[in-house]
């Protein structure tokens, strides 16, 4: 499948506005997205997701590095490149609050240039699809925060682009909106074929929609991997060890000293094991003081427990 | 160019629906704006020499009308750009393929309309008031005033690209409103350098052709190369401080609300 996005070495500092030292808030990152995937942008808070995301619109100048969608380049080539591309940024505060449902989407389609018939036809379509045909008229204010966000995404379908980008899109949503804004995300995907990349802290959002993920971290790329290969990846050498009793000082240091990457809490002890000869090396440490183990399980990872350890090896490292 | 008239159409809808929607805004608007010309006009009344009462009250008409017009204008303009920063629509509107001085153009032709309009109202009512009847010579009026427009919608620009970058504009756009009133009121032949400064030119042609009954033919090109390149200069200006402040936006990152 052809790449539709581009992202080739890209940093961006910012200079802090007391000390005016710089911040690099992106550090050379790279990536490409292919048309038709939905990739997932991960990493813990001040990663730089937005950063890259923004860059990616066209909204923020990169210091180096370049970008290109479908072969344009995002500041050269700035407005041919926004063809491609629509984007929600902040969610519900990305429309008029005072405009009706149907006013914001017609305002924003014009601003691209697009003419009042085919918007009605778009509008109609993408209404029913959001299910918010009778909120037409309505104005957003009056709006719940759910149906607000879905407005937001509407307005980013309108322009109809290859592309869209959504920035933590599921952001402060009840469970059961969520879930509703997810399934649309899919639906959109499945049906129209877009190209979509999602920042998010929401594993759900992961796990359910993105094939991909792209995981950052201090403005670097720490992982670029299938969903699937990870999980599997990580399911191998993950472990659930009961413990009897608690651990000494002792034991605590050797385990932190060779498994960085660990969590105990009562006695549950989990480790995640680089190869499975090393749980030998956990027995070892537990020996020292003849600590009792009740069970030992491998255990179901899920996203969440995948990206919290990339991110934290990669701190360790 | 077909592009840009969707922009036009979808702006100015925009500006009128928030008018309409907000209308105790706006008529709140028009009345304080018509308070303080009942100010003027009982103050001039008071201090001033009876003598020339009526051709006072005139000057004060059309020149409060002009401050009310470029001051709105101008303050709509920042405004809208602060809180569209801050709200986030802002970077919407930069997504757009159609750049975004053009969507901001857009954007000030629809304020303008809007503040015409009610500068239209501003001075029936004035007139009505004070008995005093103004040349309203439509066939000069008109020419002359778009004139004068382009360096009003030159000067917005400059107020969008500083409120941009600054966003808090609210002291600066306070100062603005006094700097307008000297242009508004202040004659060319008071201050004849003032020419140099955005529409006073073509509010003093205004003041000839409303007050003095001034017709076009009563203006020597003189006045017209004033006036037209009083237009180009701040149109010009206009847009390169506003495209230099995007460009400083953009590699900063101060079109978000960070
Ligand atoms: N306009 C700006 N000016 C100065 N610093 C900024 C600006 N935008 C972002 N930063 C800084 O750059 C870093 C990366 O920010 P960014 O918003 O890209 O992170 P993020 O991954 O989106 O985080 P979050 O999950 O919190 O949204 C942060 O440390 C942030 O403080
Ligand atoms: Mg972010």
């Amino acid at each position: 499948m052809e790449t539709i996005i581009e992202v080739d070495g890209i940093r961006k500092g910012y200079k802090k506005r007391k000390s005016k030292e710089e911040f690099i808030a992106v550090d050379g990152i790279s990536f490409s997205v292919r048309k038709g995937e939905i990739v997932g942008l991960l990493g813990p808070n001040g990663a730089g997701k937005t950063t890259t995301i923004k860059s990616i619109c066209g909204l923020l100048v990169p210091d180096q590095g370049s970008i290109k969608i479908n072969g344009y380049d995002s500041v050269k080539e700035r407005n041919k490149a926004l063809r491609h591309i629509s984007a929600v940024l902040e969610g519900n505060r990305n429309v008029y609050w005072r405009l009706s449902v149907e006013e914001n989407l017609e305002y924003f389609s014009g601003n691209r240039g697009m003419r009042k018939k085919e918007s009605k036809e778009r509008i109609d379509q993408l209404l029913e699809l959001f299910r918010l045909e009778d909120k037409r008229k309505e104005i957003v204010n009056n709006l719940s925060r759910g149906m607000q966000q879905k407005l937001a995404i509407a307005v980013a379908l309108m322009a109809n682009t290859d592309v869209i980008l959504l920035d933590e899109p599921t952001l402060g949503l009840d469970v059961e909106t969520s879930y509703e804004v997810r399934s649309l995300l899919k639906h959109i995907a499945e049906r129209e074929g877009k190209t979509i990349i999602i920042s998010t802290h929401d594993m759900a959002v992961v796990q359910d929609l993105c094939k991909r993920t792209v995981i950052i971290n201090s403005g670097k790329v720490i992982a670029d991997e299938n969903v699937q290969h990870l999980l599997k990846l990580f399911e191998t050498s993950a472990y659930e060890i009961q413990l009897k009793e608690t651990l000494t000082e002792e034991q605590l240091t050797k385990l932190q000293h060779q498994f960085p990457i660990y969590n105990l809490h009562d006695l549950t002890l989990e480790v995640s094991l680089e190869h499975e000869e090393a749980i030998y090396q956990i027995m070892n440490i537990l020996s020292l003081n003849q600590t009792g183990i009740e069970t030992i399980n491998r255990t179901q990872v899920n996203f969440e427990q995948v990206f919290r350890r990339l991110v934290k090896e990669e701190a360790v490292s | 160019m077909s592009a840009f008239l969707q922009v036009l159409r979808v702006n100015t809808k925009k500006e009128f629906i928030e008018m309409k929607r907000y209308l105790p805004n706006t008529l709140s608007l028009l009345a304080t704006f018509y308070i303080i010309f009942l100010a003027l006009f009982f103050g001039i009344q008071v201090v001033g020499d009876p003598a020339e009462a009526s051709s006072n009250t005139q000057y004060i008409i059309v020149n409060y009308v002009f401050w009310y017009f470029a001051m709105m204008t101008l303050q709509s303009t920042g405004g809208a750009i602060t809180m569209e920063a801050m709200r986030g629509t802002l970077e919407q509107l930069y997504m757009s393929p159609v750049s975004a001085w053009r969507i901001l153009l857009a954007r000030v032709f629809g304020m303008v309309a809007i503040h015409l309009s009610i500068m239209v109202v501003l001075i029936f009512a004035s007139m009505v008031t004070t008995g005093e009847w103004l040349h309203l010579n439509i066939g000069a009026i008109i020419p002359i005033l778009l004139l004068t427009i382009i360096s009003m919608i030159g000067v917005s620009f400059i107020i969008a690209g500083i409120s941009v970058i600054f966003k808090q504009v609210d002291a600066f756009l306070q100062i603005l409103q006094f700097i307008l009133m000297a242009f508004a009121f202040v004659p060319l032949s008071v201050a004849p350098y003032l020419v140099f400064a955005p529409f006073v030119k073509g509010v003093d042609m205004m003041r000839h052709v409303m007050i003095h009954g001034y017709t076009l033919g009563d203006f020597t090109w003189v006045d017209y190369s004033w006036l037209v390149g009083n237009g180009i200069f701040y149109a010009i200006i206009g847009v390169i401080v506003y495209r230099s402040c995007e460009r400083l936006a953009m590699n900063k990152g101060l079109l978000g609300h960070y």
